[in-house]
């Protein structure tokens, strides 16, 4: 990681952190001289991974022309850009998109709150850690779909069942990775810090999280791709609002353009919260810890 | 790292142990496993044997065990457990080989990278059960869906893990072997497939693992045979001794996949031929 963009990078505001590091990233191709070269390099990047899309597109557009396959088997990209234009204005998608935003990040937070709890306790001492694993190891291999005929029945058609079979998907993941990281915090660290008369608070917010905090990073990112799906399934299925019963209920009525619409609206929605946040949340971490694997 | 999919980590080799280190290190781990498993299974059982808990919302482990063997006698639930298995077969061979392919080809071939990886990144974020409903208005509700979505959730694992794969070897081996006058069919046979190795396998073993994820959801809603359509179909009976049933089933496989299948797989390629890097 030796691009020059790279350099004014540690300056940025920490706020805008994320989106310097994603243009940055984007720009670095093109060798930025001035600030106009950097701008045409960066424009150059973006049109550079947005040409497959169109040409995907296009060839769709293609075949459609070509097959005149009926509208409700294969709509046209026009068609499909007419249902998106239908559900918003309609305040269809701002809604469901809400519910489906507001679920995963309260599923997150509380989720990775107490994955990384658990984590801790699991990285700290190894007899719980030994205890916990065989369980746990195979409760994560059981998906949070396969238990929510059984939410079902305990918490009834509602948000409820949802936002539990994602905390299953996600606190595994980052509780697991948590333990690793906290792991790889060599002991004498910890001795160290004892024998100088620290405290065991100033171990863990000093020399544990921090050094921990490269896989917990990389759990949580996992932890949340897991949860997305589950959610979109558990929608599917529980059918209480959200962008999953949209595409699903869409299908009900044979409205193809519009579930080719809502699955646009869940690819993007993911690909934004991975692109923007997630990843270069992880590759900051990474990058300051020295981690790189490139 | 860094492509943001769900790519193998590497791990770490631990030095071998002497054998009855061995033994006695695995006596170990089975016996922190049963009193884990124990414990919860005490919990389990003192909770539905005092009629604390309603057999509607918890079903006891003697009611969930007669629904095990019975299944078993009369082939009821063998039946799903087969049903499921052979549509996760299929699909596996299916879009794991397209998988490895596509991989493989986009791996070597810059041009081809430009073009499918914004695509495929993209499509992977949206794989799986997003394409149930497009996939039922296709093919309706039939086993074509199910293989449908789960082809798709394997596809794109086995797809990023082999192209992690193939650029994980390094290009100094290829222009070694292309120096000594070799072919590229050479190059990608005996140095890049090779090299590439523990990308798909570990591609085809979270592949294993995100399919059977996905067919017990698209199970769920579109078919009426396999395990997901028996725990689902049981929900509305309230019958919580079939779900369970159910569902230890589900991840007894899961666990089965994973230490009878896959291990001793990668015991015998890819940790032999010691490519962990």
């Amino acid at each position: 990681m030796t691009d020059p963009g790279r350099a004014g990078l540690r300056r940025a505001p920490s706020r805008y952190l994320w989106f310097t590091l994603r243009f940055d990233r984007l720009s670095a191709r093109a060798l930025p001289r001035g600030r106009a070269a950097a701008v045409a390099g960066a424009a150059a990047a973006v049109g550079l991974v947005l040409a497959p899309f169109v040409l995907f597109t296009a060839v769709w557009a293609l075949v459609v022309g070509v097959t005149r396959w009926p509208e409700d088997v294969l709509p046209s990209p026009s068609a499909v850009a007419r249902a998106f234009g239908e559900v918003f204005a309609k305040g269809i998608l701002t809604v469901y998109a809400g519910e489906t935003i507001r679920r995963i990040v309260l599923a997150a937070v509380t989720g990775v709150a107490i994955g990384i709890a658990a984590g801790f306790v699991m990285g700290l001492n190894d007899w719980i850690a030994a205890l916990l694993n065989p369980p746990l190891r195979f409760f994560q291999s059981l998906s949070g779909i396969a238990w929510l005929p059984l939410f079902l029945i305990w918490f009834g058609f509602s948000d409820k069942t949802i936002i539990v079979a994602v905390w299953y998907t996600l606190v595994f993941p980052v509780a697991f990775n948590t333990m690793l990281g906290v792991r790889t915090v060599p002991r004498l660290y910890r001795y160290a810090v004892l024998t100088l008369g620290g405290t065991w608070r100033q171990i863990v917010f000093q020399v544990l999280l921090p050094g921990a905090i490269p896989y917990i990073v990389g759990g949580v990112r996992l932890g949340i791709a897991y949860g997305w799906r589950a959610l979109i399934a558990a929608e599917i299925v529980v059918g209480s609002g959200g962008l999953g019963y949209l595409i699903f209920k869409a299908e009900t009525f044979h409205l193809t353009a519009r579930i080719i619409a809502g699955m646009t609206a869940i690819g993007v929605l993911w690909y934004l919260t991975d692109y923007f946040l997630l990843r270069p949340l992880e590759e900051a971490t990474i990058e300051r810890w020295g981690l790189v694997y490139r | 790292m860094g492509t943001g999919l769900p790519v193998a980590a590497p791990r770490a080799e631990r030095p071998a142990a002497s054998r009855p280190r061995r033994i006695v290190g695995a006596a170990m781990a089975l016996g922190r496993g049963a009193v884990s498993f124990g414990a919860l299974f005490a919990v389990w059982y003192a909770l539905t044997a005092h009629g604390w808990v309603r057999p509607m919302a918890l079903a006891s482990p003697a009611a969930v065990a007669s629904v095990l063997v019975d299944g078993v006698r009369d082939r009821t639930l063998l039946g799903h457990l087969g049903v499921s298995l052979s549509r996760l077969v299929i699909s596996m061979v299916v879009a794991g080989a397209a998988g490895i392919v596509l991989g493989v080809l986009v791996g070597i071939s810059r041009h081809l990278a430009l073009i499918v990886e914004p695509l495929a990144g993209f499509f992977n974020a949206l794989s799986g059960i997003v394409w149930l409903p497009l996939a039922i208005t296709w093919f309706g509700l039939t086993w074509k869906t199910v293989l449908f979505v789960i082809g798709n959730a394997i596809f794109f694992t086995v797809f990023f893990n082999t192209l992690v794969g193939v650029r994980g070897v390094p290009r100094l081996y290829e222009q070694a072997i292309l120096t000594l006058g070799a072919s590229r069919w050479r190059t990608l046979r005996d140095v890049l497939l090779p090299g590439a190795l523990p990308g798909i396998v570990a591609g085809i073993r979270l592949g294993l693992g995100f399919g059977w994820r996905a067919l017990i959801a698209a199970e769920l809603v579109a078919v009426t045979q396999g395990l997901g359509f028996m725990i689902f179909s049981a929900a509305n009976y309230l019958r919580t001794d079939i779900i369970l049933a159910g569902i230890l089933v589900i991840g007894g496989v899961a666990v089965a996949m994973d230490s009878l299948i896959l291990v001793p797989i990668e015991r015998a390629t890819v940790v032999r031929w010691g490519l962990y890097h």
